[in-house]
């Protein structure tokens, strides 16, 4: 651990300090864009038909976002593939969640449950791709059921620890309180799993954005998968990199959305 | 009448196979608006005895009966206050108090009269919407005794209610139960091992032998708080300069030491 990221290092969060680190930060950003700018258009040190130029990075964004690549613009991609993320995540949480709680509640249901979980399990998500892709073609359903694996598995494991993390003195005062199982359910189990939960989805949201990606280089209509696939198929380095960028824009942007969820959805942990 | 009534009740635990007596024949009355201090060595079952009490846990041999019922699991008429007070972290204040009311089916008009009547008897003005964390130790366990006292329990079982506190804090909150259980009295079960705490507090002092645990001898401190006036004196350390204080304390002292080092059969 370097002395920074110490506990309290951040104590000396006055104003000058915060805009010395953020000025350090978009330095050091700066500092890289430039010198890519001079390997790659300067000097010539770094080959553009491998790697490509700001410039050209630039170019390939204006042609997809106007003109389309792959069958389609950028925005289409992008939207494609965020609404197969968002599809496949959601079917995962909403039933992976209730899952783990419902395993965490009963043990009969845990030992109903956890044995054909645990097989599922070590199964790595990319591995059902082949699998989706026979069961159901190039499309998109191929596509929810490879998220659905990859994000299911989070979202059940953190519900249920985040079960079974409950100290029993809360679980006894809800019960000497005459708390009844709905009840207990909904205002003792899932708020005091509400932090493992949210950790889950997380995860959950990252496996999502992964396999997609996997998922649509394998095989896809449309999506950043596709544009990925077929830049690489032409050659064409720059291209790639702005479909890599978009991902990463695309999968920022989601977890940021879910951190918002979770802080609105636990007022409690707020200071 | 609600008292709290153990009858020869005997409990064992399993571990690796073998059965380990933790209770071996308690017989204790709590009488009705009485408060009794349970007092033992470390693991001598005292807190074991709450928890029968409470129905978290059922007895191996024997009964316990609160109000005349055999106790069947915990229930809102036996309310615990637990030490590491064990309040929702997610409702606030208000709602932590009023959560065993809803659950009782009172209705919204009664539960807010009730929460706010036993914030006042709390002191806890001001803090109705606050989370727990935001709240010291002190103010925490506060908001846990009125989230006991809002159901007007049969019985009050508290569980070393003061021992995660502070010795100030610990002080304060013992005054302050005191003058409820003025205003307000309870069957009272009380576990310590704090034995000025146990003699300020209760009515009678029930002294457990170490594991299993048995009641050594039972002291009768209300007569002598009567006799010596000991309510007279509004501050706590006032009392506990008291010849008969000092008298109470030191005989259970040595009573609580026998049982460390082993002289008791």
């Amino acid at each position: 651990m370097t002395p920074s990221t110490l506990p309290g290092a951040h104590s000396s969060s006055t104003l000058p300090a915060r805009l010395t680190r953020r000025f350090l930060g978009t330095g050091s950003v700066l500092v890289l864009l430039a010198a890519w700018a001079v390997l790659t258009m300067v000097t010539d040190t770094i080959s553009t038909s491998r790697f490509p130029s700001p410039l050209q990075f630039w170019q390939s964004t204006k042609q997809i976002v106007t003109v389309g690549y792959a069958d389609g613009t950028l925005v289409g991609h992008a939207l494609h593939s965020t609404r197969l993320v968002v599809l496949g995540f959601a079917v995962a949480a909403g039933i992976g969640v209730p899952l783990g709680l419902l395993m965490g509640w009963s043990r009969r249901a845990e030992a109903l449950i956890n044995p054909a979980f645990l097989v599922i399990r070590p199964v790595p998500p990319l591995a059902w791709i082949p699998l989706a892709i026979l069961w159901l073609g190039l499309g998109d359903a191929a596509k929810i059921m490879v998220i659905f694996f990859a994000a299911f598995v989070p979202a059940v494991i953190n519900t249920l620890s985040g079960i079974r993390a409950i100290e029993p003195p809360i679980i006894e005062a809800a019960r000497m309180l005459g708390t009844g199982r709905w009840r207990f359910l909904s205002e003792v189990l899932l708020p005091a799993a509400a932090p493992m939960i949210f950790t889950g989805l997380r995860l959950a949201l990252q496996a999502a954005w992964t396999t997609l990606v996997a998922a649509e280089l394998v095989g896809a209509l449309a999506g950043l998968g596709r544009v990925l696939n077929m830049a690489q198929q032409d050659i064409y380095p720059a291209m790639v990199m702005v479909g890599m960028a978009a991902v990463g824009v695309l999968g920022w942007a989601t977890t940021r959305l879910l951190a918002e969820v979770e802080r609105r959805a636990m007022p409690w942990l707020a200071h | 009448m609600s008292a709290i009534i153990f009858e020869n009740v005997y409990r064992y635990f399993t571990r690796e196979g073998k059965s380990l007596p933790a209770l071996d024949g308690i017989d204790l009355t709590v009488a009705d608006k009485e408060v009794v201090a349970l007092v033992g060595p470390s693991g001598c079952g005292k807190t074991t005895c709450l928890r029968l009490a409470a129905g978290f846990e059922v007895p191996t041999k024997g009964r316990v009966t609160v109000g005349g019922q055999p106790v069947n699991g915990p229930g809102p008429d036996r309310a615990v206050v637990f030490q590491q007070f064990a309040l929702f972290p997610w409702k606030s204040v208000e709602e932590n108090i009023a959560f065993g009311l809803r659950n009782q089916g009172v209705s919204a008009s009664t539960r807010r009269e009730r929460v706010s009547a036993v914030i006042k008897l709390m002191g806890l003005e001001g803090y109705e919407t606050a989370y727990p964390h935001q709240l010291s130790g002190g103010m925490q366990q506060r908001v846990a005794i009125a989230r006991a006292y809002v159901l007007d329990p049969e019985a009050l079982l508290m569980d070393e209610p003061f021992g995660a506190l502070d010795a100030q804090t610990r002080i304060m909150m013992q005054e302050e139960l005191v003058r409820i259980a003025r205003v307000n009295p309870r069957t009272v079960l009380f576990i310590t091992h704090a034995v000025d705490e146990a003699v300020y507090l209760a009515d009678r002092v029930a002294v457990m032998t170490r594991r299993p645990g048995r009641i050594k001898e039972i002291l009768d401190v209300r007569h002598v708080r009567n006799a010596e006036r000991w309510n007279d004196h509004e501050r706590i350390e006032d009392v506990m300069d008291l010849e008969s204080f000092v008298h109470l304390r030191t005989h259970i002292w040595r009573s609580l030491r026998e049982e460390k080092i082993g002289v008791a059969p």
